[in-house]
């Protein structure tokens, strides 16, 4: 079964953020129903985050959701422009990730602000975190102003979606870089080796 | 002496008091450390370690003149480092210093080895930060060679190379001082203790013990595979670290202002959630021997537990009395180690028990020679 997780840096009560997440859960399971999708929101993680900041290791909540994370087949990553980027409590909460965790792991990214002058958010903020992270990050992103929600040409919204999801599933098929994470030891590094034999 | 020792090791912090806003001043800062050394010899520990710091607020930047100093006022202890730097460190330096303070103590040295605390440090002393694991390794092997043959012919990357050379003075007895090696996150470094037999510490105090396990066992397997014994007679040292009071309540009551405010962890997680999730205590004297006997069922049987008290600014009044508690329950730990222990695993190593080790093999080669 595929297992999408979604982040959701939504900050507010009613976020339009976690509503972007949803609009990617329905196109996720209209595109393979037996697909899971859950949510994350780092709302609910804002002590720990800012816990591992200081102490260099997540609280079992935390760690529960980072290993949500690596466990996922594929993530959806939505946060809302604060600034002209993303918020700092989503960048403390990557700060808390292994900088190998997502390395071949296939991402789609989506973005929420107030105006739709904000739309390159994707492109010029979280598409750099994400390629230094070494993710597989689909070419389509989604950014939601206020006027995708209502009015007008809204379906073009879904439209948006289901193509970035499309994409996103496309990569499960074994497209990719074909790196995943390895946390081994490796015993035969140059450095390892140089220990019992130091003439090498 | 048991089989198991008990210790303290300290980093030597110049650290404000945040109940009464008070500074030690770096003189009384290093004359309470001797204090608290004496303290360490008088309440029944064995051993008492420092830290190697070259910025403030440290004062540890001479682990030999503090150890010799304290050695020279105690009769019993064990004195190490906790940790010098193999990397910063010129290696016939270390060899020749810690080779003086052996004789000088009568044995009662060892030397743990690590890396360093901050990235400056490596190019205060002329080295490449990005290159302190290779620096470890062949510093290392250079330490090895100076202590264990008499004259050195070496040649290496970091260090300009030696013909006809022997490190002054001998090893006491032939038997040089004990090398503990301690990472928390580099494997190279446990493989070298592993390749050497010698031991291998982990502080076991900022992280949650999962961090800690999983070298611990790399390091045990590799002792295994270079054939200096089975997996739990790997020689195994942990960190730790304690508040404790008769009254529970009153541990976490005088503590909680020293821990908020603490360097690492201070204006972090809440000391009820950050003593859930690591190795501290604060609380009763009973409550703190059942967390430290539950040390044993995480990393195997091990033979060294060093326990970090004097810091977060506490006061060096508290910090004896501390130790005073700790002496109380020493009977009970030991006792309770003792008593998990299967005979196989080896005791802590001392001088003289490796004196006697060495003089056995060394008879039993002989023995073979002449049959």
């Amino acid at each position: 079964m595929t297992r999408v997780v979604a982040i959701s840096a939504g900050l507010s009560d009613a976020s339009s953020t976690t509503l972007l997440a949803e609009r990617f859960g329905e196109a996720v399971r209209r595109a393979e129903p037996g697909a899971s999708f859950e949510v994350v929101s780092l709302r609910d993680l804002a002590h720990d985050i800012t816990d591992a900041t200081i102490v260099g290791f997540a609280s079992p909540r935390l760690q529960h959701v980072i290993d949500q994370v690596a466990a996922a087949d594929a993530l959806v990553v939505v946060t809302p422009t604060y600034k002209a980027s993303y918020p700092g409590l989503f960048k403390s909460f990557v700060d808390a990730l292994d900088a190998d965790l997502l390395i071949g792991k296939p991402v789609v990214l989506g973005a929420t602000g107030g105006t739709a002058r904000h739309s390159l958010v994707i492109d010029h903020a979280l598409r750099p975190l994400f390629a230094y992270l070494q993710a597989m990050v689909v070419p389509t992103g989604v950014f939601a102003s206020p006027h995708d929600w209502g009015g007008e040409g809204t379906s073009a919204l879904d439209e948006r979606v289901g193509r970035a999801v499309g994409e996103l599933l496309s990569l499960l098929g074994g497209a990719g870089t074909g790196r995943t994470r390895d946390d081994g030891i490796d015993l035969f590094s140059e450095t390892m080796l140089s220990i019992s034999d130091p003439q090498l | 002496m048991s089989s198991m020792q008990f210790g303290i090791f300290t980093v030597g912090d110049v650290t404000q008091d945040p109940t009464d806003g008070t500074t030690p001043t770096e003189n009384a800062r290093i004359k309470a450390l001797v204090e608290i050394a004496k303290k360490t010899e008088e309440v029944g520990l064995d051993v008492f370690a420092s830290g190697q710091q070259h910025n403030p607020p440290f004062v540890t930047t001479s682990p030999t003149t503090l150890m010799a100093y304290m050695a020279a006022q105690t009769e019993r202890i064990v004195f190490s480092t906790a940790i010098a730097q193999i990397t910063t460190n010129d290696p016939v330096r270390l060899a020749e210093d810690y080779a003086v303070l052996q004789h000088l103590s009568d044995g009662r040295v060892d030397l743990m080895l690590g890396r360093g605390n901050s990235a400056p440090v490596y190019s205060w002393f002329g080295q490449d930060p990005t290159r302190a694991v290779e620096l470890t390794v062949e510093n290392y092997q250079l330490l090895r060679r100076l202590w264990d043959e008499d004259v050195v012919d070496w040649e290496g990357r970091f260090r300009t190379p030696l013909r006809g050379f022997t490190a002054t003075p001998r090893p006491l007895d032939g038997v040089p001082p004990m090398v503990w090696h301690a990472s928390i996150r580099t494997p190279e470094v446990a493989e070298l203790a592993a390749y050497y037999g010698d031991g291998y510490f982990a502080n076991n105090i900022f992280w949650p013990k999962e961090h800690y396990i999983r070298l611990i066992d790399f390091y045990r397997q590799r002792y295994a595979h270079y054939g200096h014994g089975s997996p739990e007679q790997a020689v195994v040292g942990l960190g730790g670290q304690f508040f404790i009071r008769p009254n529970s309540q009153d541990a976490v009551r005088e503590f909680r202002p020293y821990f908020d405010n603490a360097p690492v962890y201070g204006h972090g997680p809440s000391l009820e959630d950050f003593s859930a999730q690591t190795p501290l205590t604060v609380g009763s004297p009973q409550e703190f021997v059942e967390k430290t006997l539950t040390f044993a069922d995480f990393f195997g049987d091990y033979q060294r537990q060093l326990f970090l008290v004097d810091h977060a600014g506490l006061p060096t009044k508290i910090v004896l009395e501390q130790l005073d508690l700790l002496g109380e329950v020493l009977p009970t730990l030991r006792a309770e180690f003792d008593a998990r222990r299967p005979a196989t695993v080896p005791d802590a190593p001392t001088h003289a028990a490796r004196v006697a080790a060495k003089q056995a093999a060394a008879d039993a080669e002989a023995e073979v020679v002449t049959a």
